[in-house]
C-alpha cells in the first residue's frame, strides 16, 4: 500500500516537473505573431508606414517610457520601481547595437505582442498584454516609425532584480496565467464609434494597466476590468461609467479632459500628468470622442453636456469643522477660493473637484501634505505649483481638514483618522 | 453685508499685537499694511510664487521659519511670534535705525540688490537659512548647494541673483561656525 502510495506521489510529481519543464521552455507559449509577418516589410512599405506609426506611438505613449528627463530620445533609461527590485526601460531607438536596429518586423512583433524580445523575456512593466490586442498594422507603423528615428548609442541599463525574478525566462509561468489568446476587441453590434474607443483604451492606451487593479501573480484582475488601483502610494481613479460620473465627469467634459488636462474636476497629476502631456492631448477628436463613448458606454459621443448631479454634503462634527474651516482659510484660500472656487488657468478648483469624491482619500491627503509641482499644460495653460503642508499641519488638522472638504464637496463620510494622515508622512 | 471677523493676538518684532478683530479671510499682507503699517514684505505674485512676502516665523524651539504673508492667512499667525523685515536691524529707543542685520549689511556691500522690490523676501530668506547652519553646519564644498537650494524660490527680476549669491556666501564664511572643516 505504501508502495503504491509513493508510486503514485513520484509519479505525480514526475509530471508536474515535466509541466513545469514545459512551461519554463516556453512550450506552452502561445505567439499572436501570424507567419506572415517573417516577412519583411519593402524599403516602400516602411516609408509610407511612417506617419501612421507616429501617431500610433504617440497613442500608445511608447515615448512617456523609453526616455529619462533629459535623455536621448527613444534610448530608454527610465527606472520602474516594482515590489521585486528595479527595472529600467529599454533603448527602442534602431541604433544596431543598443537599440532595436538590428531586429527584424517579426522580432519586434513578438516583443510587442508575445513579450519575448529578441533577447529574451520582457518584463510586463512594458505592457505587452495589453499591447497583445494591437492590430498587426499598428505594430507595422510603430517599428517603421521607430526604424525613421535617430540611432541613438546609449547603452542599457542593467535591471537590479533578486533571484529568481532575474530569470527572463522565468515570465513563461507569468504569461501562461496572465496573456490572454482571445486578441479581438471588437464586439458585434457595437457602434464603430464604441469599437474604436474599446481598441484605444484595452490595446494602445492601455488604460488597464493602471486603472484595473492586479491579482495574486500582478496580471491585471479581468473581474475588477478599471474599477481603480493603489500605483505607487497613489489611487488611479475608478474609470468606469460609475466610477467617471462619480468623479463629476460626463463624456464631453472627459474628452476635453483628456485633451486639456485641465477641467473643473481638476487638473492631471502624477503619471497621468505625463499620460496627457506625451499622449492624450495629440489624439484625434474622433479619437478623443471614441474613447469617452466607450468609456461611458455609448454609441456615440452625444450633442449636448449632461452633467452629473452634485454629491449631497455629509455632516461633520462642530468639532471638525470648526478646525478644518480655520485651517482652510489660513492656508487653502488664498488660492483655492473661499467658495472652493480656485482662480482660473493658476489654480483648480476644489467644490468640483474628483478628488474630493473618490472613496479613498489618499490622493487628496498626499497632496495636502506634500503638494503638487507647477504644471504646465496644452494651449499655454499653466497650474501653479501647490505648497505642501507637512511642515505647517499636524496630522490632526490634515484628517480634519480631509474630512471636511470631502463631506462637504465631495459627499464622502469623514472617515480619515488621524493614523492614517501619520502613516502617509 | 457684514465681513465675519475673529479676533487675533500675536507678537510681531517683539511686540504684543492684538487682540484685535480681523476678518477672517484676511490674508497677512493685508493685516501687515492696512492694520500695522508694515509695508516692507512685498506684494508681488500673491500666488506664493515669488516669495518677496515672506516673513519669519520664530518657533517655539528657537529656529525660524519663511512664511509667504500673501497666501497664508493673518489667523494662522494667532498666538505666532514673527519677524517682519522692519524687525532685522537694531533701532534706537525713537525707533531710529542704528544698525543694520548682518544679512542687510552683507546685501549693501555686495551691491546685491538694484529695485529693491524682492529684497525683503531675500533678508528673510537668507536669515532663515543662517539660522539653519547655526544649527546644522555644512560642509565647505556643500555650501553653493545649499544657499542655491534656500534661496531659489526667491524671484529677483533685475540683479541676476549673482550678487545675492555672493554676499551670503561672503557671510556664512566669515560668520563662526556655520561651516564645518
Amino acid at each position: 500500500m505504501a508502495r503504491k502510495l509513493l508510486l503514485a506521489v513520484l509519479t505525480v510529481a514526475f509530471i508536474g516537473a515535466l509541466a513545469a519543464g514545459a512551461v519554463f521552455l516556453g512550450l506552452l507559449e502561445r505567439s499572436v505573431v501570424s507567419r506572415e509577418i517573417e516577412q519583411p516589410l519593402t524599403a516602400e512599405q516602411m516609408k509610407g508606414l511612417v506617419k501612421r506609426g507616429a501617431y500610433v506611438a504617440v497613442a500608445a505613449d511608447c515615448y512617456a517610457c523609453h526616455v529619462t528627463k533629459g535623455g536621448a530620445p527613444w534610448a530608454g533609461g527610465l527606472p520602474f520601481e516594482t515590489p521585486f527590485g528595479t527595472i529600467y526601460s529599454t533603448n527602442i531607438s534602431p541604433d544596431r547595437e543598443h537599440g532595436i536596429g538590428a531586429w527584424t518586423r517579426a522580432e519586434f512583433h513578438r516583443a510587442v505582442r508575445d513579450g519575448v524580445g529578441k533577447n529574451g523575456h520582457l518584463y510586463p512593466a512594458m505592457p505587452y498584454a495589453s499591447y497583445r490586442k494591437l492590430t498587426a498594422g499598428d505594430v507595422d507603423a510603430v517599428y517603421a516609425y521607430l526604424m525613421s528615428r535617430e540611432p541613438m548609442k546609449v547603452a542599457n541599463r542593467e535591471n537590479h532584480l533578486p533571484f529568481p525574478m532575474n530569470i527572463r525566462q522565468g515570465l513563461t509561468f507569468w504569461n501562461l496565467v496572465n496573456l490572454s489568446s482571445g486578441t479581438g476587441t471588437e464586439v458585434a453590434g457595437r457602434s464603430e464609434a464604441w469599437n474604436r474607443g474599446r481598441y484605444l483604451t484595452d490595446a494602445l492606451a492601455h488604460c488597464g494597466e493602471c486603472h484595473t487593479p492586479r491579482n495574486l501573480t500582478m496580471g491585471m484582475k479581468e473581474s475588477a476590468y478599471l474599477q481603480g488601483a493603489e500605483l505607487e502610494g497613489v489611487i488611479a481613479p475608478d474609470i468606469t461609467k460609475a466610477g467617471l460620473t462619480r468623479m463629476g465627469f460626463d463624456p464631453l467634459v472627459f474628452a476635453s479632459f483628456m485633451k486639456s488636462g485641465i477641467s473643473a474636476q481638476g487638473a492631471m497629476t502624477n503619471q497621468m500628468f505625463e499620460v496627457v502631456h506625451f499622449s492624450t492631448q495629440y489624439l484625434s477628436p474622433d479619437d478623443l470622442a471614441a474613447m469617452s463613448a466607450y468609456l461611458f458606454d455609448l454609441a456615440k459621443l452625444p450633442e449636448r453636456a449632461t452633467p452629473p448631479a452634485p454629491p449631497q454634503p455629509v455632516a461633520v462634527s462642530a468639532e471638525t469643522a470648526s478646525s478644518a474651516r480655520s485651517t482652510y482659510l489660513a492656508v487653502c484660500a488664498s488660492c483655492h477660493g473661499v467658495e472652493g472656487q480656485g482662480i482660473p488657468h493658476v489654480v483648480v478648483p476644489l467644490a468640483t473637484n474628483a478628488s474630493l469624491r473618490l472613496a479613498d482619500a489618499r490622493n487628496l491627503n498626499r497632496v495636502i501634505l506634500s503638494g503638487i509641482p507647477a504644471q504646465r499644460f496644452p494651449g499655454l495653460e499653466r497650474m501653479q505649483p501647490m505648497p505642501g503642508f507637512a511642515a505647517q499641519l499636524t496630522d490632526q488638522e490634515v484628517a480634519d481638514l480631509s474630512n471636511w472638504l470631502r463631506a462637504n464637496w465631495g459627499g464622502q463620510k469623514p472617515s480619515v483618522t488621524v493614523d492614517e494622515v501619520r502613516r502617509l508622512r | 453685508m457684514t465681513i465675519a471677523t475673529r479676533t487675533l493676538s500675536l507678537t510681531i518684532n517683539d511686540e504684543a499685537v492684538g487682540p484685535i478683530d480681523v476678518p477672517e479671510t484676511m490674508m497677512m499682507q493685508d493685516f501687515l499694511y492696512e492694520y500695522l503699517n508694515l509695508t516692507g514684505s512685498r506684494m508681488g505674485c500673491g500666488q506664493g510664487i515669488c516669495h518677496a512676502c515672506t516673513v519669519i516665523v520664530e518657533k517655539g524651539d528657537g529656529s525660524l521659519e519663511e512664511m509667504r504673508t500673501c497666501i497664508t492667512g493673518a489667523h494662522w499667525f494667532a498666538g505666532r511670534k514673527v519677524r517682519t523685515v522692519e524687525g532685522h536691524a537694531k533701532r534706537d529707543a525713537n525707533g531710529a535705525i542704528t544698525q543694520l542685520s548682518p544679512v542687510q549689511q552683507a546685501f549693501i556691500e555686495h551691491f546685491s540688490f538694484q529695485c529693491g522690490y524682492c529684497t525683503p523676501g531675500f533678508v528673510t530668506g537668507a536669515t532663515v537659512l543662517l539660522d539653519q547652519l547655526k544649527r546644522n553646519p555644512v560642509r565647505r564644498e556643500a555650501l553653493e548647494g545649499v544657499i542655491s537650494e534656500a534661496l531659489d524660490r526667491h524671484i529677483c527680476r533685475c540683479t541676476g541673483y549673482v550678487r545675492y549669491f555672493e554676499a551670503v556666501r561672503d557671510l556664512v564664511l566669515r560668520t563662526p561656525g556655520l561651516v564645518k572643516a
